[in-house]
């Protein structure tokens, strides 16, 4: 028996729940002979930036226990090199588009989401006020009207579904998620990578060369999963959950915790082909414990 | 063309240097496709028993048989991966993405010029590939291995290199074998004068290296001086090893930030800078 796992977030319609996490699956067209991108719920890409960066220097990234750090510094080649270079590519798939946005000040994220509204660059936009190795990009989201701020100045521009994408780095997130859902926001996405550093005892330096990182992977699922509950018991627009996922089952818990739609991130490292993996054995889990349709499992653990 | 893989291995071999140890694998595809500097990521812990470390780790093509349609890597055990690596039996699984690697060594076995491979430990067998690979197109060019360790019994890599006409400098810290010191004392007294190439013909040098970051740093500089071309492989820890994580990068002298899996491995020295 066919299960439906098809989602909405706003007025964006994903096939499966499954997309991609920011930063963790480049612009689509490096895992081209791997991915058909048409069988993902959405693609999302790599953060995108009104001019181009270049980034941290190395060493941006090391693994730590069950996790990865990183600090990568958002390098990507701005918004006209994403037209020009990159959105072809994407738009040969029958897929949804979020592109990633983040900015250092209100009138970045607003002239980002209007050169995307106006070139048709994006089916939806992720408000990145979340990166914590860059500065001016965490601040928002750690106060409910810095974050508001954003949300409302890029409602102004354009009519594309706005998801906000929060940071675990804060005392409570609740009252930041009801500030971006006040704003206008359509979604919120959660969580971005967790604030940390690593040392390297045998050179005596850090590990990074930024001194801290965002963590991911399995370490911070739980820290994940908790901000996901708490979020959904706020706010009434859809969630998409994301921090750790490495199977189906993972996001099975995710769904359970109240999220609507999952993001596969730094498992897509190991398995580009994840994030259609886990939306198959989302529809295995559904089919062997009797359910027909996903959203029968959203927000079911209270 | 990127594959994932879960090849069936072949052999999992110790050699006499402490740690070390050859896999060969069955992948016909990967063996036809595979040129000396492309690498495979290999997975040995799986999401499933997500342990303490997830990544892939990559790991140089040492030998391809494309007609036996077999591929063999030599590694060095440090951690979770290598160590589950070292555990693995003939039967058993290789998850793996590859061949990896968007700008591979680049070498004309026409060329008039003295092939000089430059390597220090895992970063042999790709030199031993390139030396191979270059030999088997032109069996009168000029090629050499310089290598070099701590000690002798820690030289590795250079299987078939003697039978296929490729001379061999063995460099080591304690002068146990060849020349003792490093493997810039073996290459120096090679750059100057200029050498007499293949055929008689008068050529320079052509080096080509691959080993710790010291070490290539050393050689590159000493080309440099010398004005003799040479390419790098850069090691640089690779977190997904396809281009989609942005984590490998090498500061490049033009001052970007270049992704070493996808736009490398191999550089040109003068493309390099060095932190
Ligand atoms: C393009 C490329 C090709 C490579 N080819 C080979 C190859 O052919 N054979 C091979 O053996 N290795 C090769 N490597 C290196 C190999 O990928 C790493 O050593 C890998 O980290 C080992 O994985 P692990 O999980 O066993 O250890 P990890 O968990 O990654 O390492 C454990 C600890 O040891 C340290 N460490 C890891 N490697 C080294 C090292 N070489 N020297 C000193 N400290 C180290 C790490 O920093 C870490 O703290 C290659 C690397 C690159 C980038
Ligand atoms: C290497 C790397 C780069 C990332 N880049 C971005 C980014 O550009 N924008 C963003 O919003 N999140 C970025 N993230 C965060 C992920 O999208 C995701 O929120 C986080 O990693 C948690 O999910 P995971 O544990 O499944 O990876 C990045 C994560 C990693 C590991
Ligand atoms: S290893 Fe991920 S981009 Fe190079």
């Amino acid at each position: 028996m066919a299960v439906n796992l098809e989602v909405k977030i706003g007025s964006l319609t994903m096939r499966t729940p499954v997309t991609t996490g920011s930063g963790t699956f480049g612009f689509g067209s490096e895992t081209k002979d791997l991915v058909d991108l048409s069988k993902l719920g959405a693609v999302c890409v790599k953060a995108t930036t009104r001019e181009r960066r270049l980034g941290n220097p190395p060493a941006r990234m090391c693994e730590t226990a069950s996790g990865v750090l990183n600090a990568i510094g958002l390098q990507n080649g701005g918004i006209e090199n994403y037209i020009l270079e990159k959105l072809p590519y994407l738009r040969q798939f029958d897929v949804p588009i979020i592109v990633n946005v983040p900015g250092e000040s209100p009138d970045d994220f607003a002239y980002v989401a209007r050169r995307l509204t106006e070139s048709g660059g994006a089916d939806a936009i992720e408000l990145n006020i979340s990166c914590p190795n860059v500065s001016h990009g965490l601040d928002y989201a750690t106060q409910p009207h810095l974050t508001a701020e954003v949300v409302a100045a890029v409602k102004a521009v354009t009519d594309l579904p706005i998801i906000a994408k929060l940071s675990p780095n804060v005392t409570d997130i609740r009252p930041i998620a009801k500030a971006a859902e006040d704003a206008g926001a359509d979604a919120i996405s959660l969580i971005n990578t967790v604030i940390g550093t690593a040392i390297d005892a045998r050179k005596r330096t850090f590990k990074l060369a930024n001194k801290t990182g965002g963590l991911s992977g399995p370490a911070i699922k739980p820290i994940a999963l908790l901000a996901v509950y708490r979020v959904a018991q706020t706010v009434n627009v859809p969630i998409i959950g994301m921090g750790g996922i490495m199977n189906a089952t993972d996001a099975v818990e995710f769904l359970l915790a109240g999220a609507t739609a999952v993001a596969a991130g730094t498992v897509n490292f190991v398995n580009p082909l994840a994030a259609i993996e886990i939306a198959d054995g989302i529809a295995d889990y559904l089919e062997k414990n009797g359910f027909t349709d996903v959203h029968e499992l959203i927000g079911a653990v209270q | 063309m990127i594959r994932k893989r879960t090849a069936t291995i072949v052999s999992v071999q110790a050699l006499a240097a402490p740690g070390h140890y050859v896999l060969t694998f069955d992948d016909p595809e990967t063996a036809r496709d595979a040129r000396p500097g492309h690498f495979i990521a290999v997975g040995a812990t799986t999401p499933a028993n997500a342990g303490s470390s997830i990544l892939r780790k990559p790991f140089s093509i040492y030998k391809v048989d494309p007609d036996a349609g077999l591929c063999t890597i030599l590694f060095s055990v440090y951690g979770p991966t290598t160590s589950t690596m070292a555990l693995y039996k003939p039967g058993d699984k290789l998850d793996f993405l590859g061949p990896l690697g968007g700008r591979v060594f680049d070498a004309d076995p026409q060329a008039a010029v003295h092939h000089v491979m430059v390597g220090g430990g895992y970063g042999v067998p790709p030199l031993n590939f390139l030396a191979k690979t270059i030999k088997a197109a032109n069996p009168s060019a000029k090629v050499t291995l310089i290598y070099g360790a701590r000690s002798a019994n820690l030289l590795v890599g250079d299987d078939g290199l003697r039978e296929a006409g490729v001379e061999i400098i063995a460099c080591t810290d304690d002068g146990s074998l060849g020349v003792k010191g490093r493997v810039t004392d073996g290459l120096a007294p090679l750059l100057a004068p200029p050498i007499l190439g293949a055929g008689g013909a008068s050529g320079g040098a052509c080096v080509y290296t691959c080993g710790p970051t010291p070490m290539m740093r050393a050689v590159a500089e000493l080309c440099m001086a010398h004005n003799t071309p040479c390419q790098v492989s850069m090691e640089t820890p690779m977190p997904c090893g396809i281009g989609i994580c942005v984590g490998c990068v090498l500061k490049k002298a033009d001052g970007t930030f270049s992704r070493t899996c996808t736009d490398g491995p191999v550089y040109p020295a003068t493309e390099v800078t060095w932190q």
